[in-house]
Formats: C-alpha cells, sequence, structure tokens
C-alpha cells in the first residue's frame, strides 16, 4: 500500500498544471519511445526465466531433484492436463474466480463509496476517516481466526477475507484522486455555470480516474493474495483446496500446479488492469498510445 | 449610454481581505463591443476586480450589475486533459447541438481540423486560442481576459493580440483585459484605465496611430517605471 501512494505522488507530479510555455511537443515525447532496443531487450529479459525453467527440467530427469520435492515442469504439464480433462481443474478454478470476484465488486463498492465521501467532505473525513486507517493498521490476515469465528469456513469467511483486502486500496486512491483535482479546473467550472453534478461527472470523476485505477490495480493483487489464504483454511472446494487435499497425498506436482495458476491468474488480472488504463485514460501522456508500455 | 449598450456597471464595489481593503468604492462601465484595459501594478487589485466581476469571489460592498453569465479567459489555459477540444469547447454550454457550435468557435479560431484531438497535443498557443473559443461559443456579453497572453512567446502574442481584436470586433462583447504590458494595452484597448489603492486611478483613451509614444512614456510613469535616463 505504501507502493501505491509512490506511485500516486509520481502521478500527482506529472499531472501538475504545466504552464503552457512549457508543453512543447518535444518535451511530452516520452523517453522510452526513443529507446531503439526495445525489441531486443523483451527477448533478454526472457533469458533467465526460460534458462531457470530448462535447468530445472534437467535436474529432475537427471534424478537431482526428488519428485516429492519439486517435480519436473513437464510432469507438473501433464497433471494439468489430466486435471483439465477430468473436470477438478475448471471446477475449482471457477470457484476460487467467483469468490474473488464476489469480494472484489463488495470491497471495491465500500472503497470506492466511503473514498468518494471523504474525498468530498471534511466532515464526512472526521466522521470516516480515522476509523478506516486503524482498520487498514490491522494486518488483514491477522483477523482470520476472528473471521472464522465469525462465517465458519463457509463462502462467508472467503468473501469477507477478500472484500477486507479491496476495499483499502480502493478508499485510499479515491480520496487520493479526488483530492488531487487541480482546484483551478474545479473554478474553471464554476466559470463556466457547471451545476455540481455535472462538476462531479466532466471533472472531479475523470480526474480521479488515473489515481482510483491505481488502486484496482492494487486491489486485484490483495483480492487474490486474500483469497489464497482464505481458501488453505478449511475450504471443501477452489483452488486452496486443491493444493491442500494434494498436500495430504504429497502431490508435489499438483501443488505446484495450484502455484503456478495462481501467479497466471495474478498477471492476466494485472494485464486486464493495465488495458483498463490504456483504454480509460488515452488522453493521459503517461497511459495512452505512444506513452508507458 | 442605454442599457442595451451596457456589458457591465459596477459601482462603489469593495473588496477586502480582513482589515485590508483591496478594493475601494470602485466604479467602472464598460460597454458592449468596447475594448477596455486594466493596468497596474501587482497587488493593485485588478486581478481581485476581475475574479469579482466573475463571481468567484464575494463582494462586501457595493453592486455588479452585468446581465448573462460573464466568460473568463485565464493566464492557463485550463482546458480539460480528459476531454477533446470540441468537449472542452462545449463545457457548461446551454441549448442543442452542442458540438457543432464548438466546431463553428473552433473554427474562428483556426481549429477547427482538431475537434477530437486532446490537449496535449497542443502547444501553449493553440491551447489558449481553445480556451478563448470556449469564452466566445457562449457569446458573453462581458468577456474578462486575466493576462491571458502573459505565458506566451512574443511572436505567438502578437499572433493572438490580431486575433482576439478581430473576434472581439465580430462578436462585440465588453472586454476587460487586466495585463501589465503596457504595449499590449495600447494595442488591443479603446480605453486604459491604471488601478492604484483600490480604484481607478487615471484613464486614458487609446490614441490613433503615432501619439502611443507619448502615452507609453506616460503610462509607464504612472506604473511607477521610468523611461527617461537622465532621471538617474
Amino acid at each position: 500500500m505504501m507502493d501505491a501512494r509512490v506511485s500516486n505522488a509520481d502521478y500527482a507530479i506529472q499531472q501538475q498544471y504545466r504552464s503552457p510555455a512549457d508543453d512543447t511537443p518535444a518535451r511530452r515525447t516520452s523517453f522510452l519511445s526513443r529507446i531503439q532496443l526495445k525489441p531486443n531487450l523483451v527477448v533478454l529479459s526472457w533469458i533467465a526465466p526460460v534458462l531457470l525453467i530448462i535447468v530445472w527440467e534437467a535436474l529432475a530427469q537427471a534424478g537431482w531433484l526428488s519428485p516429492q520435492v519439486l517435480p519436473a515442469p513437464s510432469k507438473v504439464l501433464r497433471t494439468a492436463w489430466k486435471l483439465t480433462l477430468s473436470g477438478a481443474l475448471l471446477t475449482d478454478l471457477g470457484v476460487s474466480l467467483l469468490r474473488a470476484a464476489g469480494g472484489f465488486v463488495i470491497g471495491g463498492s465500500i472503497g470506492f463509496i466511503l473514498g468518494t465521501l471523504v474525498g468530498f467532505s471534511r466532515i464526512a473525513e472526521a466522521l470516516i476517516d480515522r476509523s478506516v486507517q486503524m482498520i487498514r493498521a490491522i494486518p488483514f490476515l491477522a483477523v482470520v481466526p476472528l473471521v472464522i469465528v465469525w462465517f465458519g469456513v463457509g463462502e462467508g469467511q472467503k468473501i469477507f477475507l477478500v472484500s477486507l483486502g479491496v476495499a483499502f486500496p480502493i478508499y485510499i486512491n479515491t480520496t487520493l484522486g479526488i483530492r488531487q483535482i487541480d482546484p483551478k479546473l474545479l473554478e474553471l467550472g464554476r466559470v463556466q455555470g457547471l451545476s455540481t453534478l455535472q462538476l462531479i461527472n466532466r471533472i472531479i470523476l475523470p480526474g480521479a480516474l488515473p489515481s482510483i485505477l491505481t488502486g484496482v490495480r492494487y486491489s486485484l493483487a490483495t483480492a487474490w493474495l486474500a483469497l489464497v489464504v482464505a481458501e488453505t483454511v478449511g475450504a471443501q472446494s477452489g483452488l486452496g483446496f486443491l493444493a491442500m487435499d494434494a498436500r495430504e497425498f504429497l502431490r508435489t506436482d499438483v501443488i505446484v500446479l495450484t502455484i503456478v495458476i495462481y501467479a497466471l491468474i495474478g498477471v492476466a488480472a494485472d494485464s486486464i488492469a493495465r488495458l483498463l488504463e490504456r483504454r480509460l485514460l488515452a488522453w493521459h501522456p503517461n497511459y495512452g498510445k505512444g506513452g508507458r508500455s | 449610454m442605454s442599457n442595451a449598450d451596457t456589458a457591465v456597471t459596477v459601482s462603489a464595489l469593495t473588496r477586502t481581505y480582513g482589515t485590508r481593503t483591496v478594493i475601494d468604492r470602485l466604479d467602472l462601465r464598460i460597454g458592449r463591443g468596447e475594448f477596455v484595459a486594466l493596468l497596474g501594478e501587482s497587488g493593485c487589485g485588478k486581478t481581485t476586480l476581475l475574479r469579482a466581476l466573475a463571481g468567484l469571489d464575494p463582494i462586501q460592498g457595493g453592486q455588479i450589475d452585468a446581465p448573462g453569465r460573464p466568460a473568463v479567459v485565464f493566464q492557463e489555459h485550463r482546458l480539460l486533459p480528459w476531454d477533446t477540444l470540441w468537449q472542452n469547447v462545449s463545457l457548461g454550454l446551454p441549448g442543442s447541438h452542442p458540438r457543432e457550435r464548438a466546431a463553428a468557435a473552433l473554427v474562428e479560431v483556426g481549429l477547427g481540423d482538431r475537434l477530437d484531438d486532446w490537449p496535449r497535443n497542443l502547444s501553449g498557443g493553440q491551447a489558449q486560442r481553445v480556451a478563448l473559443a470556449r469564452a466566445l461559443v457562449q457569446e458573453p456579453r462581458l468577456l474578462l481576459l486575466d493576462e491571458p497572453f502573459a505565458a506566451l512567446d512574443a511572436l505567438t502574442r502578437i499572433r493572438m493580440h490580431v486575433l482576439v481584436k478581430e473576434l472581439v470586433a465580430r462578436h462585440q462583447p465588453g472586454v476587460l483585459l487586466v495585463t501589465h504590458d503596457v504595449d499590449e494595452a495600447i494595442a488591443l484597448a479603446d480605453r486604459i484605465l491604471v488601478m492604484r489603492n483600490g480604484t481607478i486611478a487615471s484613464e486614458h483613451r487609446t490614441p490613433v496611430a503615432g501619439g502611443s509614444a507619448a502615452t507609453r512614456d506616460e503610462l509607464l510613469r504612472e506604473l511607477g517605471v521610468a523611461t527617461d535616463l537622465q532621471v538617474a
């Protein structure tokens, strides 16, 4: 969450009202787009991970790595294929994704609504912010035992934990985004005769959007983390259950498979968030085409 | 001056910050189509006057009589970076066909081919032209210009002077230009006011071509700038 703040500070600096004289097209060309070596760098960046997998496979094939400790990548792939054919993998994956989505929607809505209230109103801030910050200070995994007492080990517990993890990044970044709006633009809105509703629609929400989307990206990562923890504690289905069940039978290949799937979904979620940023922030020099990769 | 010809009438306007009086019982009248420049040293209250006329600050005394909402062009362009140019120009514009009307205004400032472009692709001068279109599309009776050319380079500024003069002649709003540039005031205005201690200290009709050097020296002297080298 500290990272969320840092990246927002960066954004604030970029977003600061530059005087028109500063705003020459030459300065707006991003540094990255001028680097000619970029495609080669992409290839270079893949060498180490690919090499690592080859070495891992070789060590496993040579029998230097016990399958109980770390099964070969090829073995994990075969397991993935078998579990897919039997339908078990897709069912558990679906259950996990539903839980993540449910928690994301609930926690995200709460974070967004509270963040909007606090961003707009100093009175709402006085009433709400201290409590939220106090709850945020608790590492949310520390409340797992309490949540199990409240909800048992059913769906409620899992969705609650995900919601809790999601709400804070969205809350903080929504508040920050609204507070960062250039007061000069709000003044312009008044001069142009905008109503309060128009002011919110045309100036405040679009201006806060980059920050809100940063919050979405961070909360996707937390949602996933919360889900892993929640499913590891007494689940009857889902990816975490698959891993825990495999542990009972020392099926290291299934455990590694679930870890890989968790990683892949994390990457996919981040890509979706980035795509959203590029679509919704086409106007922004750092997100639109020709900007950040 | 009949009422229909008046863009704004200000009588006994007073604005105070705590115990400090920034505008002190100021009277001013600007006719439609009249271009008035307001000169003054920093802190003389000229921007405060403009903000009061724009309805951005409350006033403590007196009266501002302006039919309709005045339009303002600020020193910074204040374009919304997330809106395209035509959306920026039609911001807060009542009535139908906002895109067509915004397009017409953008044609007038020479940016008719950039309707769907983003503000980030504009140079400083172009951005200020969009801001001008956004003000004029509302057909205001009073146009307030708060040092709108101060951040532009010299050549761009001269081009903007020509454009503004042309547009004001066509749309006939009353204009109040706040500036600290004496030459700009002489180039654009029909009437130049010098503000000091919260009131209008003096008033000058802009001279016809040739007589401007004397006016320029006089204005600079009033603003506390010595133009005569022998003074030292």
